[in-house]
C-alpha cells in the first residue's frame, strides 16, 4: 500500500503543532515550569484470562520465565505492598502532589490502598482492568468500550469519583482509545510522550487533552528498559528539569515524572528519587501539580485565546 | 481478600504489626551464595532452553558458570571466612556429588544449605504433581545423607515453580520459600497444611543482573549500601530482612572480590544488624511474629468485605 504523504499527522487524534509556533503558555502561579507525578499501580495477573494481552516482556523479575513466574509477579506486587508508601513519602516531603494511577484488579484486590491514597489527597486516575489485559487494537471497539468504562467506573465505585484522567495498561492504545476514553467522559490521557506541554486531542465525540509524559526519565524506560544507573538517572531527571525551567520562561512547560511502586520504591533507589527532587527543589519558582491542575491550567489558557 | 492464587492476604507496610528482632536489630542480613552446578547436556525442556545460544553443548556458557566451582567459591570462600559469615547457601544439591569438597566446606562452616533444586537445569516448571512430590522427597534426602541438616527452605531451581510449589513444600516438612520478591518482612504463605512464610531473596541486589548487564563492582557496592541505608533506617520502628544474593563464577572473580569486602565491611560495621540464615529468620518470624501477622491481614480483610 503507497503512503498517503499528506500535510500533518498520519493519523487523526490531534494536528500538528510546532512549540515555537504557538500560543504562549503560564501556569496559574506564574511559575515557567509545573511538575507532577503519576504514580502507577499497575496489577499482573497470575492467570490472566487465556485471550488476554500482555507485553511480550514484561518488566520485573528476572527474564521471562515459564508461568507461573513467581519473580515477575512478586516483583510487581513489592509495589502495592511495600514500595508505594515509600514513594508517597517521598513525593510529599519534597510537597509534589501525587496522580495515582490505579487499575480495576488494584482497585478490587487492594480496597485499603484506594482508602489510603484518598487519605493523602492523591488524585486518582483510569488505568484499564490491569497490566496483564492490554487494550489493543486486536480486540473488538465493543470490548473495548467495555474495558474502558468497566475500569472507570469501578474506580469511580470504590472511590466516590469519577476519575477525569487516563492512562492505558503499559501505555498502550488501539486506534480507537483516544475517541472512546473522550466518549467515556474522561478529560485528559497520558498515553502520548511527545510533547513538553499539554495539548487538545481532535477526538471527535468529546474535548480530550493529551497530557504528555516524559518518557526518557520514566523509570522503567530508564532503569529498566534502557538499564541507565541510579546515577545516571538521577541526573536526567535534573537536568530536564533544569532546561525546561530555562525554556518555560518563555512559554510554561510541565515535567510529569512516570514512578512505579515496585520499581523506585526499592530500597535502594528510593534515594536517587529523593536527591533529584531536592535538586530541583532549588529552583525554587517550580508549580508542583496533580494532573487534572495542569490540565485545567492548561485550558484557562486555550479558551482565553 | 487475598489475591489469586489466593497465598497472601495484603498486608501493607504502612499497616502492619511491628517486627523485634533479637537484640533490639533491625536488619536481618541473610547472604545466600548461589552453588549451583549447570549441566553439559541438560535434558530437554520444551518450556525452557537453559543454553540458548547456541545448540547444546554451549561450553562457554558452561565453562563460565564451572570457573564458579574450580575457582571462584574458594575466592569468595576466604572473605567470607575472613568475615565470619554464616551464609545461606542456595545450593544445586547435586553439588554434594559432584564436588564433595564444597559440599564439605560449606558444611564444616555451618552454612545453612537451602535447595535451589537438584541441577540448575532442570525445571520445576513441567513437573506433574507426582514428580515435584518426589523431588522434595529427593532433596530431602540428599541433603541429610550428606550433611546430615534437615531442610528448612527453597529457592527454586534456576527459579522454577509450579502453582503447586508452596503446598508440596510444606509438605514435604519446608518452613520457608524465597521466591517470593513481594516484601521487605517474611510473611506467611497460606497452604493446604501447615504453616509456610517468605524470606525475602532479591533479584535485584543480586549479582546476576547486575554484572550481566554493563553495571561495574562500584554499582553493585553503591546498591548494596543504599539498600542497607533505606532498610536500617526503617527497620528502627520494625525489623527489616535484607537478602545478599551471590554466584561464585561473578562475585568470585578476581576484578570483583574487592566488591564483596566493601560490602561485608559496611554491612557488618553496623551494631543493630542480625547477620543469619533464611531458617533462622523463618523460625523467629514464626514463633514471634506469625500469628499477628495473620490476625492483623484477616482484620484489614474484615474491615474491606464489609465495605
Amino acid at each position: 500500500m503507497p503512503a498517503d504523504r499528506s500535510l500533518g499527522m498520519d493519523h487523526p487524534h490531534y494536528e500538528y503543532s510546532s512549540l515555537p509556533q504557538r500560543t504562549e503558555l503560564s501556569w496559574p502561579t506564574g511559575d515557567p515550569l509545573a511538575l507532577g507525578a503519576l504514580v502507577l499501580l499497575e496489577h499482573y495477573e497470575w492467570e490472566p484470562p487465556s485471550d488476554a494481552y500482555s507485553l511480550r516482556n514484561p518488566s520485573g523479575g528476572l527474564f521471562k520465565l515459564p508461568a507461573p513466574d513467581y519473580l515477575q509477579l512478586t516483583h510487581r506486587e513489592y509495589g502495592h505492598r511495600v514500595g508505594i508508601f515509600r514513594l508517597l513519602d517521598t513525593l510529599e516531603r519534597h510537597e509534589v502532589p501525587v496522580t495515582v494511577a490505579v487499575d480495576k484488579l488494584t482497585a478490587m484486590h487492594y480496597p485499603w490502598l484506594v482508602d489510603h491514597l484518598q487519605s493523602r489527597s492523591c488524585e486518582l486516575i483510569g488505568h484499564g482492568v490491569a497490566a496483564s489485559q492490554l487494550i489493543t487494537s486486536k480486540m473488538t471497539e465493543e470490548v473495548e468500550v467495555e474495558m474502558i468504562e468497566e475500569s472507570l467506573s469501578y474506580l469511580e465505585r470504590v472511590s466516590g469519583q469519577r476519575p477525569r484522567g487516563w492512562f492505558s495498561p503499559e501505555g498502550v492504545e488501539s486506534s480507537r482509545t483516544p475517541t472512546l476514553l473522550a466518549a467515556a467522559g474522561v478529560h485528559y490521557v497520558c498515553d502520548w510522550p511527545n510533547d513538553e506541554q499539554p495539548y487538545q486531542m481532535t477526538t471527535p465525540s468529546g474535548e480530550l487533552v493529551s497530557l504528555p509524559l516524559f518518557l526518557e526519565v520514566d523509570d522503567e524506560f530508564a532503569l529498566w528498559r534502557r538499564r541507565a544507573s541510579l546515577g545516571s538517572w538521577e541526573k536526567m531527571i535534573v537536568s530536564a528539569a533544569h532546561r525546561m525551567h530555562a525554556d518555560g520562561q518563555t512559554s510554561a512547560r510541565h515535567l510529569m515524572l512516570t514512578l512505579r511502586p515496585w520499581l523506585t520504591g526499592q530500597p535502594f533507589r528510593i534515594g536517587a528519587l529523593n536527591r533529584a527532587l531536592s535538586s530541583i527543589a532549588k529552583l525554587q519558582s517550580v508549580w508542583t501539580a496533580r494532573g487534572s491542575e495542569i490540565v485545567d491550567a492548561f485550558k484557562a489558557v486555550a479558551n482565553s485565546d | 481478600m487475598a489475591l489469586p492464587p489466593h497465598r497472601v492476604d495484603y498486608l501493607p507496610m504502612a499497616d502492619r504489626p511491628s517486627i523485634a528482632w533479637p537484640n533490639g536489630a533491625r536488619v536481618a542480613l541473610w547472604i545466600a551464595p548461589n552453588v549451583e552446578h549447570y549441566e553439559y547436556l541438560p535434558p530437554r525442556d520444551p518450556a525452557r532452553n537453559p543454553w540458548p545460544r547456541s545448540p547444546h553443548p554451549d561450553v562457554q556458557g558452561y565453562s563460565h558458570r564451572d570457573y564458579g566451582n574450580r575457582v571462584g567459591f574458594w575466592r569468595m570462600l576466604d572473605v567470607l571466612d575472613q568475615y565470619d559469615v554464616t551464609c545461606t547457601a542456595s545450593t544445586n544439591l547435586a553439588v554434594f556429588e559432584h564436588y564433595p569438597d564444597i559440599g564439605k566446606a560449606m558444611a564444616d562452616r555451618g552454612w545453612e544449605i537451602m535447595s535451589h533444586g537438584i541441577y540448575n537445569t532442570r525445571y520445576l516448571s513441567s513437573l506433574s504433581e507426582k514428580e515435584e512430590r518426589d523431588f522434595y522427597v529427593d532433596c530431602v534426602e540428599t541433603l541429610r545423607r550428606h550433611t546430615g541438616q534437615q531442610l528448612r527452605g527453597m529457592l527454586g531451581p534456576a527459579v522454577s515453580n509450579t502453582i503447586r510449589t508452596p503446598d508440596l513444600m510444606s509438605d514435604a516438612g519446608l518452613t520457608y520459600h524465597a521466591d517470593w520478591l513481594h516484601d521487605d518482612q517474611p510473611i506467611p504463605i497460606r497452604v493446604e497444611k501447615g504453616r509456610l512464610v517468605s524470606v525475602p531473596y532479591s533479584i535485584e541486589l543480586n549479582d546476576v543482573p547486575v554484572f550481566l548487564n554493563h553495571y561495574d563492582t562500584e554499582d553493585f557496592v553503591a546498591m548494596v549500601k543504599a539498600q542497607f541505608d533505606t532498610l536500617y533506617a526503617e527497620g528502627a520502628t520494625s525489623g527489616r530482612v535484607m537478602a545478599l544474593a551471590l554466584h561464585p563464577y561473578l562475585m568470585g572473580m578476581p576484578h570483583r572480590i574487592e566488591g564483596l569486602e566493601e560490602i561485608l565491611d559496611y554491612l557488618l560495621g553496623h551494631d543493630l544488624v542480625w547477620q543469619t540464615t533464611a531458617s533462622e529468620i523463618a523460625e523467629y518470624f514464626l514463633d514471634h511474629h506469625y500469628d499477628d501477622f495473620v490476625a492483623h491481614a484477616a482484620s484489614i480483610n474484615e474491615a474491606t468485605d464489609a465495605r
